[in-house]
């Protein structure tokens, strides 16, 4: 009897919370739930974040790098010399996307292809990291002229770099990445080694919903002959546009050179002034 | 015997209650903004809902992460800077059908979005064809009174009221 009691009971608290209210009754499917936005650009800093253009995006960066701020009036403490990398990246796929881009000083055309291997997530399916993968290449150009010359070989003009990217998002607006990475040179010095294997830090901290500060240190493991690359930067984001301002010891924009290449010292204030817009275009639109 | 009797009957009596129950999974709410710079719309395909015909209650759940924005940017700012859906995931819907003559039908109820709650009164129609109900309506929503901040700077790219527009195709439980 005091089965049925309990029964008929539970069966009344049923009836009457699905009359007063239907919400319950709408328990929505448990799906996992994929942390998005975990930086504000491709990049942290200087160097790749675990985040990919969507599909039928199209990003322009105008990329540039100021002289040291330690250069004095006579260079306007940098702003006299500027180089520049310009860059294009598409999103093949949501988790997919490649990049061509050129630096003026270093006279080097990069191809890069990033892909996101698993996304941070959390509900019933739960995963801590969001993980990628980024590879370029890096060509160095030459004159024609140059290749008559007897020790000319197109392979030693390249250089590669490979990064694993594993990134967190600790809350809403601090998110952390940890990028081991291997470059590799065809052609070296003497003293240097062609393999070489650097460990990346980077962090970004929200101010605002449009505003971050970055800061990005590598840290070479192996052959190291330059200074470690130290760098800060400041995100403001304006709808479609990414303005990024940053602080560094390297003037480079590409793997290859600012991770091992790095001359500048943060102490003696050789720290370069720079600046990234960036603006992406929808080539395809979602359906 | 008895006890397994009784425990079918009250079993029964639950599912009689709910009989006049109507639900849809896949409703869809689309929003339309009209601002100087750009028009920006988008669809959720995904909305759940529950007409009780006998209460007359109205209930729509839907998850912010849902809406599909033509363009992916978009739909990250959407949900990163303007609705918060990592804090306020979804965006519901409690109401009652306080009218309804000929299929036009008004609507009271209190709508939340962005973890904020109004009440709203609304037009719109509700038709019951065999199973199925159908209800459609078109209403506006002010950003400000859901605390949906819009920045100087894309001022002329969203407008201040939105348009809403809900579509939900129920079928008898």
């Amino acid at each position: 009897m005091n089965k049925i009691i309990v029964i008929l009971i539970m069966c009344q608290s049923l009836f009457t919370k699905a009359q007063d209210n239907l919400l319950s009754m709408l328990v929505s499917e448990d799906k996992p739930i994929y942390i998005s936005s975990t930086f504000k650009g491709k990049k942290v800093v200087n160097g790749q974040s675990v985040e990919v253009l969507s599909k039928g995006v199209l990003q322009f960066q105008i990329q540039h790098r100021f002289g040291t701020l330690n250069s004095g009036f006579y260079n306007l403490f940098g702003l006299d010399n500027s180089q520049i990398r310009l860059g294009f990246d598409y999103g093949i796929k949501d988790w997919m996307s490649v990049g061509i881009g050129r630096s003026s000083e270093l006279k080097t055309i990069d191809a890069s292809a990033k892909i996101r291997l698993k996304r941070q997530s959390k509900g019933s399916k739960e995963f801590p990291f969001t993980i990628a993968t980024n590879s370029a290449i890096f060509i160095k150009q030459y004159r024609w002229s140059e290749t008559n010359e007897e020790a000319f070989e197109m392979s030693n003009q390249l250089s590669f770099s490979h990064q694993l990217l594993i990134a967190r998002k600790i809350n809403r607006d601090l998110s952390v990445q940890l990028s081991p990475t291997l470059v590799h040179y065809n052609l070296v010095n003497y003293a240097e080694k062609n393999d070489r294997i650097s460990l990346g830090f980077g962090a970004r901290q929200k101010l605002t919903n449009r505003i971050s500060v970055n800061a990005e240190y590598f840290m070479q493991i192996n052959g190291k002959i330059n200074n470690d690359v130290l760098s800060f930067g400041f995100d403001i984001e304006t709808g479609g546009h990414v303005f990024q301002l940053h602080l560094s010891n390297s003037p480079a924009m590409i793997e290859s050179s600012f991770i091992h290449e790095t001359k500048g010292d943060w102490e003696q204030g050789d720290i370069y002034f720079g600046f990234n817009i960036s603006r992406v275009f929808t080539i395809k639109e979602n359906k | 015997m008895m006890r397994q009797i009784i425990s079918i009957f009250l079993f029964l009596i639950c599912f009689y209650a709910n009989a006049q129950q109507y639900l849809a999974k896949d409703g869809t709410i689309t929003f339309f903004s009209k601002a100087p710079v750009e028009d920006i719309s988008a669809i959720n395909n995904k909305v759940s809902a529950v007409y009780d015909a006998k209460t007359k209650a109205l209930v729509f759940q839907l998850n912010i992460t849902d809406f599909i924005f033509p363009k992916s940017l978009m739909q990250t700012h959407f949900n990163e800077n303007y609705l918060e859906s990592d804090i306020y995931p979804k965006s519901t819907f409690v109401g009652k059908v306080t009218e309804n003559k000929n299929g036009k039908a008004k609507v009271k109820g209190e709508l939340t979005i962005h973890g904020v709650t109004n009440e709203i009164i609304t037009e719109g129609k509700l038709q019951i064809i065999n199973d199925n109900v159908i209800i459609s309506s078109e209403f506006v929503v002010k950003l400000k009174e859901y605390k949906i901040k819009i920045p100087r700077i894309v001022m002329y790219n969203i407008a201040e009221e939105i348009e809403v527009k809900v579509n939900i195709e129920f079928k008898k439980q």
